[in-house]
């Protein structure tokens, strides 16, 4: 099988491409195999290019100037906690599913709401209240509670939608944000992930995605979670989830795969 | 005795703020991003601006940076491609016509169809395998390479340069780039023999 694009991928890897020739091939390439496994085989051509210059080094001097300078840096107030934050990370939240699905109602009951929907809340609380006495096989009335929750949406709660990037389209996630009450996460066909990774929530804000939770799908690629907003954090633009080492990291360390605007 | 970081960790540890870790990564790379940097922009100062704003950038976007797309060092060494030849330009105030995107907010939030789970560091041997290519490559399509690798020159604008038709730009570096690849695959299979 042979198409024009595939010639380009050599140029493609070098940053050689005009715009023109480039906008059509970053369109083929994602659903293209053969074009991508043509462009890994020559990523190490150009990243030999990068490493066969004559070996100088730079004057002693510099050294201090980038660390003092990033030193200097170090010390404006960030977003996040400083060092030990990373250990700091919330673990994948195991235990209380029916405490995360009981702030989903608290949402719910704090908000004005039909009659009807003030009974149906009811009738979740004692489906919580049940969870609570059988957890350890409560799994089917969660779904079944879970299920009714997610379609709660009050006045005070944006509805975020996140679509799946890049080579998971398939993937969707549904988030209802409050600024008080926390986000509410339900996805659906996520990738399984082995158990050195794991999914992290992120609020990305104008200061920088700042860690929501972190999370792992179940055997049927869903998941669902509860995270806190932390005090003082911006106002977030976007809930993005990235796939991480398990236990989470303190920034995210690859592209979201599944992104969606907070409106 | 302490075990040395590794990248991941380094960054990791650098992004939080840590001297040692951004340290760490400054002595072994900043050779590499030097050398890469001199050779594009030719002048020792300069080419130190250079290395400056590349370990800035690489802290600012440490949150970026994708394992799978690569070591921590190729990716520093892409950035320090970028820095350099924009100082090029805009010592020689050209219109900068493929870098108008403002490389660190290009491809936020964007997927990277170009992720690979197989990004492992070259070796020396390797490094030094496509050193030789590239030296034993027809002299029009080493210049080609250079053209486009170390002044960021996309094909039509190497065509311009040096007034060929751009069909004979486009053919030339393909078949540098396959005989840059053989020079690394033949490598491969030195090491890992194909059973047939």
């Amino acid at each position: 099988m042979n198409h024009d694009e595939r010639e380009l991928a050599s140029a493609y890897v070098l940053d050689a491409l005009d715009a023109g020739d480039r906008e059509r091939f970053e369109a083929h390439l994602p659903g293209c195999a053969e074009c991508q496994a043509e462009v890994r085989s020559f990523r190490p051509v150009v990243d030999a290019l990068a490493r066969v210059a004559d070996a100088r080094h730079p004057s002693p001097e510099l050294r201090a100037r980038v660390l003092d300078a990033r030193g200097a840096r170090a010390a404006q107030p960030r977003v996040l906690p400083g060092p030990g934050a990373s250990r700091a990370v919330r673990p994948a939240i195991v235990v209380p599913w029916f405490l995360a699905t009981a702030a989903a109602l608290a949402l719910a009951v704090l908000t004005p709401y039909t009659a009807q929907l003030r009974n149906r809340t009811r009738e979740l609380a004692a489906a919580v209240r049940d969870l609570t006495a059988r957890l350890a096989e409560g799994d089917r009335q969660l779904v079944a509670v879970r299920n009714e929750v997610s379609l709660l949406a009050a006045p005070d709660v944006k509805r975020v939608d996140l679509r799946g990037q890049g080579a998971v389209p398939q993937a969707a996630a549904r988030a209802y944000f409050s600024r008080s009450r926390g986000v509410y996460f339900v996805a659906s066909d996520l990738p399984a992930i082995s158990s050195d990774r794991a999914y992290q929530l992120w609020f990305v804000t104008p200061g920088g995605p700042v860690n929501a939770q972190v999370f792992t799908p179940d055997g049927r690629g869903g998941a669902e979670l509860i995270a806190a907003v932390p005090p003082g954090m911006p106002d977030p633009t976007v809930l993005a989830v990235t796939l991480e080492p398990a236990g989470g990291s303190p920034q995210p360390t690859t592209v979201p795969f599944l992104v969606g605007t907070v409106n | 005795m302490d075990t040395p970081l590794n990248d991941g960790d380094a960054l990791a540890a650098a992004v939080t703020g840590d001297g040692a870790g951004l340290a760490a990564l400054y002595d072994r790379y900043s050779r590499l991003v030097f050398s890469l940097a001199l050779r594009i922009v030719q002048v020792e100062a300069e080419a130190e601006d250079v290395v400056q704003e590349v370990f800035t950038q690489m802290f600012r976007q440490a949150g970026r940076y994708d394992s799978r797309r690569g070591t921590v060092s190729s990716w520093l060494l892409t950035i320090t491609r970028t820095r350099a030849i924009d100082h090029v330009r805009a010592r020689k105030r050209l219109p900068d016509s493929r870098y108008g995107r403002e490389p660190e907010a290009a491809a936020e939030n964007l997927p990277d169809p170009r992720a690979d789970q197989e990004s492992q560091a070259l070796t020396d041997e390797q490094v030094q395998r496509v050193r030789r290519a590239l030296d034993n490559l027809p002299v029009e399509q080493r210049k080609a390479i250079e053209l486009a690798y170390y002044e960021g020159l996309s094909q039509s604008e190497i065509a311009e340069r040096l007034k060929e038709p751009l069909g004979t730009v486009k053919s030339r570096i393909r078949a540098a780039m396959m005989r840059l690849r053989d020079a690394l695959e033949l490598d491969q299979r030195v090491r890992e023999p194909q059973v047939p």
